[in-house]
């Protein structure tokens, strides 16, 4: 089918020839094998457990699902252009704080719930693409690699939070917080709702417009995109910030889950998101990931996680089960890269 | 001898220097509309360095770049590509990742029309089209524009990348060991791609080290070494000999 439309070329380059195989094709589609992991997963804790498969548990899962997706999209796009967030779980944790302070100091001057939320998401996005910004410089113009910038800011943010806090969650904020959480249709709460429509601008913003052939391009040649006229710093900028941005969303998500702000919250989670990245099949070294697969990954894991509760098993399995797929994820991203690329 | 236009590309007493290495040293050199500049050297000579100066991917320590006469500071490739000045680098020029139609727009994209287009989406039908016509008028091998540029061949690439500095330059085009990974008759397309973008009045700077290559094609040739311009003539004074005798430094002035 290459060859209808294919000019062939004038001198015997060999030519591609399309992998026709069906394990082949199957190894191109990791969606499509993450869509049949995640089946599989569903249907067997439904037999293992009867109550696996209903709204109560699916609402919990997607409870799960929201936050981790939200830093995930942030982590991808990263990852994409051959960085890393680490910072990303801190920043869930300190933008919440930060947040949870304004929405008391307001609940207590008499602003209504409703303004007050709004504000408190706002802070929350604010802070958390601050904290973004502050990684793009440090790479930009301290020269330092994304994995140490955004370590130093992975402890700057998680210190000040326990700092500020003292360690404790920031309560008495306002009162219909804590309410939105709950389902809202079928298993799917108002934020969990946001977080779809999220994920498809994501999705349109990462694989249909110019923000993401910009990113694929730094992650796939700094310095061929660089000579192709594009202000790669000013790129990273961007990329940065949308992560911390997508962060302090989440940071916001699990402020209403818990109706305070609390210093802990994220922690650890840069793991997590790496982990759905990796096992969505982005590779660490650039140019390669799609949000589908992410969606599909961060689904996984929160899947594993409850469904491991629910029928009884120690749910720290789950660390287990989440290092063998991030195995079998990083060998198939191998192999693909090893049979596509001829040079 | 072919007709020649006014200069349009200069560069007067042009130093770069790497830390200690001195890797052009006082160079200067002239590009006239419809020429071309065969640029060689040993390996080492400065010739890369030269063309990175030339594209804005480097900045030189000290010297002047002069564009249709005017002083120019190139801070980025951008305001070189924005002034007409294509490059073809001697690696890695293209993101392998991407497909050959992102090659070819890329920095450049076409935006779909209205306010989705003010929102950044890409009008990807008509840039896949386009890019199989421009790469097809340059007369190369042109593979499907929706391949990703890591499933090509070297001599793919390399006309995919030639293509695309063809297609976008309106100066000047500057192609570093284009002819490298090609066969014989791939590289006579290259020549000869080379031969109509000097009859469309562009400035050509060519550097290979096939001298032949060079002897074909140019009209005049600079010689690099250590950094210096050691020999600048037209190419009808040398021969293969006398051009490597030069190159090598066997042949002095
Ligand atoms: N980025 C760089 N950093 C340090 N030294 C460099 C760099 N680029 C080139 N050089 C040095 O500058 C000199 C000229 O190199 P180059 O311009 O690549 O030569 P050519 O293209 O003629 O082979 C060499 O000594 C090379 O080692
Ligand atoms: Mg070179």
């Amino acid at each position: 089918m290459a060859t209808t439309d294919v000019k062939q070329p004038s001198s015997p380059v060999t030519q591609v020839v399309a992998p026709t195989s069906r394990l082949k094709s199957a190894l191109a589609n990791q969606q499509l094998l993450l869509l049949i992991v995640w089946l599989v997963m569903v249907l067997g804790f439904s037999l293992k457990s009867p109550i696996f498969f209903s709204v109560d548990v699916a609402g919990n899962i997607f409870a799960d699902w929201g936050p981790l997706v939200l830093i995930a999209l942030g982590e991808l796009i990263v990852v994409i252009s051959a960085g890393i967030d680490l910072s990303v779980g801190a920043n869930v944790g300190f933008s919440g704080v930060i947040a949870a302070f304004a929405m008391k100091a307001l609940t207590t001057a008499g602003v209504a719930s409703t303004p007050t939320l709004l504000i408190g998401v706002l802070v929350c996005v604010v802070v958390g693409s601050l904290i973004g910004l502050i990684n793009a410089l440090l790479i930009n113009y301290a020269k330092l690699v994304p994995f140490i910038a955004t370590l130093v800011t992975l402890g700057a943010a998680s210190g000040m939070s326990l700092v500020l806090t003292k360690g404790a969650p920031i309560m008495g904020g306002p009162a219909g917080g804590i309410m939105l959480s709950v389902p809202w249709i079928g298993p799917f709460s108002k934020p969990v709702l946001v977080v779809i429509v999220v994920v498809a601008v994501m999705w349109a913003f990462l694989h249909k417009a110019r923000f993401g052939r910009y990113t694929y391009a730094i992650g796939s040649n700094a310095f061929a995109a660089r000579a192709a006229g594009i202000d790669v710093k000013r790129h990273i900028v961007k990329i940065y910030m949308l992560s911390g941005f997508l962060a302090g969303l989440a940071g916001f998500f699990f402020y209403l889950r818990l109706g305070g702000g609390a210093p802990t919250s994220g922690y650890g989670m840069e793991l997590d998101a790496i982990a759905a990245v990796v096992i969505g099949g982005a590779a660490l070294a650039g140019g390669v990931g799609r949000v589908s697969g992410t969606v599909l990954g961060a689904l996984i894991l929160t899947t594993v996680t409850s469904g491991l509760i629910i029928v009884g098993v120690d749910p720290s399995w789950k660390r287990v089960v989440v290092a063998v797929l991030i195995a079998v994820a990083a060998t198939l991203q191998a192999l693909r890269k090893s049979e596509g690329g001829a040079s | 001898m072919t007709e020649r236009g006014d200069v349009i590309y200069e560069v007067r007493n042009l130093c770069k220097r790497y830390g200690a290495v001195v890797a052009l040293d006082d160079a200067s050199m002239k590009l006239h509309a419809g020429e071309v500049v065969g640029l060689v050297g040993d390996n080492g000579a400065g010739k890369s360095t030269l063309v990175k100066c030339l594209s804005g991917a480097h900045q030189p320590t000290s010297g002047q770049i002069l564009l249709d006469g005017v002083e120019r500071e190139w801070s980025s490739p951008h305001d070189a590509i924005q002034a007409g000045v294509e490059t073809l680098y001697q690696d890695s020029g293209l993101a392998p990742h991407l497909s050959v139609s992102a090659n070819v727009f890329l920095g450049r994209e076409e935006l779909k029309p209205g306010i989705l287009g003010k929102m950044g989406f890409l009008a990807q039908k008509s840039m896949d089209t386009r890019a199989h016509m421009d790469l097809d008028r340059v007369g190369i091998a042109v593979p499907a524009s929706g391949r990703s540029v890591a499933q090509l061949s070297g001599g793919q690439r390399q006309a995919v990348a030639i293509g695309r500095a063809v297609a976008w330059a309106s100066r000047v085009i500057i192609l570093d060991e284009p002819t490298n990974h090609l066969g014989a008759r791939q590289a006579g397309e290259v020549l000869h791609v080379i031969q109509r973008a000097k009859e469309q009045g562009l400035g050509v700077i060519f550097i290979s080290h096939t001298l032949p290559h060079v002897l074909q094609v140019t009209d005049r040739v600079v010689v690099l070494r250590l950094g210096r311009v050691v020999k600048d003539a037209p190419t009808s004074d040398f021969d293969v000999d006398s051009l490597l005798g030069t190159i090598t430094g066997l042949i002095t002035d």
